[in-house]
């Protein structure tokens, strides 16, 4: 099953889960060093500032989650169980069982919980740690730019899960993406709306 | 269990009714009502006190005359359709979240569509997961109907696509997109243009008619689309755009004019004063009454101690395009917005607002 969409924080550090404290910090460091330098020698668009800001939070967020053991197993531990109860909902979605309801309600809400613990609020509070601050130069300008981008971010994160779930407030549709095309072109040529 | 009526009796729900309700809601692309239909409180259901027969929910039900559309017939015949009734009848009953019947969905979003509800259209293709790629074929046909010169048909592929937008960043949950000019204008002239480069009618042409593509297609990635385009072609998509933006233009171009003469007026009246005397603050402060009148002018009103920006938001909502060619101006003790437009421009020429334009858009 993928996991495409559940944060991996390992993966953003180039780490694999074994991965020591030491291994952890020298990564960020190096990492977040590259990035600074990156930033500083391309001209700054909109568009990349978002950019930059959001690998930046990403960053930032990976090392204080995982350079602290309680914090790095708790949100391993978080990650693992959501995975499962998509697994868990997807067979009881696919064989229609009774408890489908129950336990499609219960992963919506702990991917919920998930998304936005790791990647807003988390994310936020690593900009306000010293070691982050230092290394990042992260500051309140930052923050307030990130708050919209990383609902963006975490949305974007959670349509990628959603779209490889079964379909749940409606039937799953039986798209024809010829008749579509014909449609758009009656549309267009009917003028209005 | 089934809700009790008044009487003591059990209540029963006539389904022709609820499928009317339905066909009423897919006919009218309104994605609020259809969704409502099958909630907890819903009329529609044996289980809720709520009644069709009740006048508060006599907005559901068609009237005589909609009963009548061929479009509304047909709805009711998808309703109907022996699948999606039976579908639709075990969800009504079943006491849980429905499973909305997506056939009907698909009906409504095209209706909606159809109708320019383009944020319930959004919802309702978000719903069955293929909003962003009919977005896409909107886009894909309205550049076909660009490069065949077709501009009104391109025009409202751009409108319908950009319409569809949704905001992943709305909280607390992703919404459609909703048209912000109020705000967006706020932004086009939130600097005071102390240098011409920073007042947006005053720039050149390729970069006002980018400026005024995103403005007025509220997405700048769609305006993108169009850059490649030769000048003539994106002037020939903008006038239509404006047309489309605000079916009133022809009556603010009237007033831009009568306020661009107040502006000369007053600005010959001023030069001629500046050569006379030294006094210049003074004789501008006597002046400016005048110029205080041309906001209302532009605007077709005055507003009671209106400042520069109530204006201007009060002219993004009735006349959109209207901000693209206005800045921001200190006359006298105030600030105030005056008319401003390049002569060389072929923008301002196209939508009728320099003198010896033809009138409108």
């Amino acid at each position: 099953m993928s996991d495409e969409g559940y944060v991996d924080y390992f993966k953003i550090l180039h780490l694999d889960e074994a991965a020591k404290p030491g291994e952890v910090r020298k990564n960020y460091k190096r990492m977040m060093k590259e990035l600074v330098m990156e930033i500083a020698s391309v001209q700054i668009t909109e568009e990349r500032r978002q950019h930059y800001l959001l690998e930046m939070a990403k960053l930032n967020a990976a090392f204080y989650v995982l350079r602290d053991n309680e914090r790095r197993e708790a949100y391993w531990e978080d990650r693992k169980t959501v995975i499962r109860l998509e697994e868990e909902w997807r067979k009881a979605a696919e064989t229609n069982a009774p408890d489908n309801d129950a336990r499609h309600r219960r992963f919506d809400a702990r991917l919920r919980d998930f998304l936005s613990d790791y990647v807003e609020d988390l994310m936020l509070a690593a900009g306000r740690d010293a070691e982050c601050v230092e290394a990042s130069h992260w500051d309140a300008a930052h923050a307030r730019h990130a708050s919209r981008l990383l609902r963006q971010y975490r949305q974007s994160l959670n349509q990628k899960i959603l779209e490889r779930l079964p379909y749940y407030e409606v039937t799953t549709p039986a798209i024809d993406w010829r008749e579509r095309a014909q449609t758009v072109a009656s549309i267009l040529s009917e003028g209005g709306g | 269990m089934r809700a009790k009526r008044s009487d003591g009796q059990p209540k029963q729900v006539d389904f022709d009714v609820t499928a009317q309700a339905l066909a009423k809601a897919v006919y009218e692309g309104d994605v609020v009502n259809f969704r409502m239909l099958f909630s907890p409180f819903s009329p529609a259901r044996e289980d809720s006190p709520e009644r069709f027969d009740t006048p508060k929910y006599a907005y559901l039900l068609p009237d005589g005359e909609m009963v009548e559309q061929r479009q509304y017939q047909q709805c009711l015949f998808a309703v109907n359709d022996i699948e999606t009734k039976a579908h639709t009848r075990k969800e009504l009953e079943a006491n849980r979240p429905a499973q909305l019947p997506s056939d009907l969905i698909l009906l409504l979003a095209d209706n909606a569509v159809r109708r320019g509800k383009y944020t319930s259209a959004a919802e309702a293709y978000e719903m069955l997961r293929i909003r962003a790629r009919m977005q896409q074929e909107f886009f894909a046909q309205a550049d076909a109907a660009l490069d065949a010169n077709e501009m009104p048909k391109a025009v409202r592929g751009y409108l319908i696509a950009t319409g569809l937008a949704f905001d992943y960043a709305a909280f607390p949950e992703p919404l459609p997109a909703v048209p912000n000019f109020q705000t967006r204008a706020l932004m086009l002239h939130a600097e005071y243009p102390d240098v011409p480069e920073k007042c947006v009618a005053m720039r050149e042409s390729e970069s006002l008619m980018q400026t005024a593509l995103a403005y007025l297609l509220l997405d700048a990635a769609a305006a993108a689309r169009l850059e490649d385009k030769p000048l003539e072609t994106r002037l020939a998509f903008l006038v239509e755009l404006v047309k489309r933006r605000d079916p009133q233009w022809a009556k603010f171009v009237e007033r831009y004019r009568l306020a661009c003469a107040t502006w000369q007026e007053f600005s010959d009246q001023l030069e001629r004063a500046k050569t006379e005397s030294t006094l210049v603050e003074d004789i501008e402060n006597l002046l400016a009454e005048d110029a205080y009148r041309i906001p209302a002018q532009l605007l077709g009103r005055a507003i009671e101690s209106g400042e520069w920006w109530q204006y201007l938001k009060e002219m993004a909502y009735e006349h959109p395009p209207s901000v693209l060619f206005v800045a921001r101006q200190v006359v006298g003790q105030e600030e105030i917005l005056a008319p401003r437009y390049r002569p060389d421009s072929p923008i301002g020429k196209a939508l009728g607002l320099l003198p010896d334009s033809p009138e409108g858009a």
